[in-house]
């Protein structure tokens, strides 16, 4: 199968440093790749096993050997385009690069992470391309011209079958196995990344304000370890817990 | 001016349901599922309902072609939509949004109108800081699920009972039965995930993080579970990198969800990841040595320590109890 793996698409939020006053300052922070964009990677490349490869796909002005240092096949990048508030701007963006990959060889599925801060974007990509999507996906594999794949449902797993073409979003059940070396990484720096523009979407939200949630939910009991969990046993035992 | 509400799970309604009546406009339901869904939307407090009759085996992410043209006819007029955080939901809204033009986001805490502009407040960066954007046009939302910052909730009492209109005849994959087909999607199977044995019944769990610093440091969490009663989970790293437990132990969004009476999180830091796993617990309690850590936003109690000196100290504390 023909799969392009979206990555490097938002910043990190441990990037982030937030003032006292609420205010965040991204201290100029790149894209980087997010928790789940591993994961994501590893599915695109279960889909191309049998046949077919595997293309990047990266905004912003990330690192792109990321995934070229990760065995993918090409890689393409919109280095114009920023990080988004709006889901469905950044989706509209992505899907205008997805086109424009897909006009020299069709793509059969889009695999991008289902990020938590970003919960979207995924949705409204496949909405874009007029494809159907499958969200919170664990692993998926090609079943002829449909895809298999699974996903947890509360305390189950469920596994669907989906048409091609499609966005599949996958949610990361464990941290990356193995990061490439120093040497792979530099081979991927040498590998052509295709350039992409796309329009700048225009964004349907602006920032008003930001401020620190209200006093933290937790009451913190105090003193000497001995003292605080005594304290806490009695509360507990207090609200009829123990 | 009105808000439309996506639900797939009857869980979803009431904070999105309330959240519409808290902004003070027409609320309507639109349920993707079964019967019951739509008459638990009946009397969540709507206004009106509408109900997307979903066929057993397939997913309701399926009738997205049927919500885009609800959201292009029917629902042109709403400003604002709202859905959950479940994938199903999300994927809907997605097709909602994009349907009818309207900008997307998710973290949804509270809305309100102020004149032509709405307004929300969202959680960013894991609950770290709270947002307040504006849309001048329509906005399509998705709920925060883990209680952090000031996130709207309460029941909508008294609620009496709505008309449900079927927007479509049941419409399987392939039948064409009134507006366009549903994707061609279909499960295929689904099956009980390995569970721990005690876990998702246990009415007190003590779940660990990378705050304990060896393996063998276990025994200090072992003890206090003991004294406690209670069974021992983990947050993903343990689980998946370090392999200290079996991967059936780790809490999470992709790992067990668990509803015990009360959740002793002993260094843990509070990603939304691990806490969407324990969103249903009655009681968080946290110990964690860091006074800032994201998991005292979701805890009803706390304690900032050394986890090696407090664990002990509550074990201490049950034992003389």
């Amino acid at each position: 199968m023909r799969t392009i793996v979206v990555y490097k698409w938002a910043r990190a939020a441990a990037s982030a440093v937030v003032r006292q006053g609420g205010q965040v300052d991204w201290g100029g922070a790149r894209l980087a790749a997010g928790e789940d964009d591993p994961a994501a990677l590893a599915v695109a490349q279960a889909l191309a096993t049998q046949s077919g490869d595997v293309a990047g796909l990266t905004i912003g002005d990330g690192e792109t050997a990321w995934a070229l240092a990760r065995g993918a096949d090409a890689a393409h990048a919109v280095p114009a385009l920023g990080p988004l508030t709006d889901n469905a701007a950044t989706a509209k963006a992505l899907a205008s690069a997805v086109r424009q990959i897909a006009a020299s060889q069709a793509v059969d599925v889009v695999v991008i992470g289902d990020a938590t801060a970003d919960p979207g974007v995924a949705a409204a990509l496949a909405a874009e391309l007029g494809w159907p999507a499958l969200l919170g996906v664990t692993s998926a594999a090609p079943a002829g011209d449909r895809v298999t794949a699974a996903r947890r449902v509360g305390n189950a797993i469920e596994t669907v079958s989906l048409p091609t073409p499609a966005v599949l979003a996958v949610a990361a059940v464990g941290e990356e196995a193995r990061a490439p070396g120093m040497m792979e990484l530099i081979k991927a720096r040498k590998k052509p990344v295709a350039q992409l523009t796309v329009e700048a979407p225009a964004e349907g939200v602006s920032q008003r304000a930001t401020r620190l949630p209200a006093a933290a939910g937790a009451r913190l009991f105090e003193g000497d370890a001995d003292t605080a969990a005594q304290a806490l046993v009695a509360a507990l035992r207090g609200d009829g817990l123990l | 001016m009105s808000v439309w509400v996506l639900a797939t799970d009857p869980d979803q309604l009431e904070p999105l349901v309330a959240a519409g009546r808290q902004a003070g406009v027409e609320v309507a339901v639109v349920a993707v599922g079964s019967r019951e869904l739509a008459e638990a939307a009946a009397v969540s407090g709507a206004d009106q309902v509408r109900w997307i009759q979903t066929h057993d085996a397939v997913p309701p992410e399926a009738y997205a072609p049927q919500v885009a043209a609800l959201a292009r006819g029917a629902g042109a007029g709403a400003r604002v939509w709202l859905a959950g955080n479940a994938p199903a939901a999300r994927a809907l809204l997605g097709a909602a949004a994009v349907a009818a033009g309207a900008a997307l986001v998710g973290g949804g805490l509270s809305l309100a109108f102020e004149g032509g502009v709405v307004v929300l407040d969202r959680v960013i960066l894991a609950g770290a800081v709270i947002e307040t954007l504006e849309a001048a046009g329509k906005l399509a939302v998705i709920w925060e699920s883990s209680g952090a910052g000031d996130a709207v909730g309460g029941a909508v009492g008294g609620a009496v009972g709505v008309p449900i209109e079927e927007v479509l005849a049941a419409a399987a994959p392939g039948a064409g039965a009134g507006g366009p087909a549903p994707w061609d999607m279909r499960r295929e199977a689904t099956q009980v995930a390995a569970t721990a044995a005690g876990l998702a019944d246990a009415p007190r769990v003590v779940g660990v993080g990378r705050g304990l610093r060896s393996r063998a440091d276990l025994v200090v969490v072992e003890e206090l579970a003991r004294a406690l009663g209670a069974e021992i989970a983990c947050s993903m790293p343990l689980a998946d990198d370090l392999h200290w437990f079996p991967e059936e132990r780790y809490i999470g969004r992709s790992g067990q969800k668990i509803a015990p009476r009360v959740y002793l999180a002993l260094g843990i830091a509070g990603e939304p990841q691990h806490m969407e796993g324990v969103r249903n617990a009655k009681v968080v309690a946290a110990v964690n040595n860091d006074p800032g850590a994201t998991v005292f936003r979701h805890a009803t109690y706390g304690i900032v320590g050394d986890l090696y000196e407090v664990a002990p100290a509550l074990t201490r504390a049950l034992e003389h109890n």
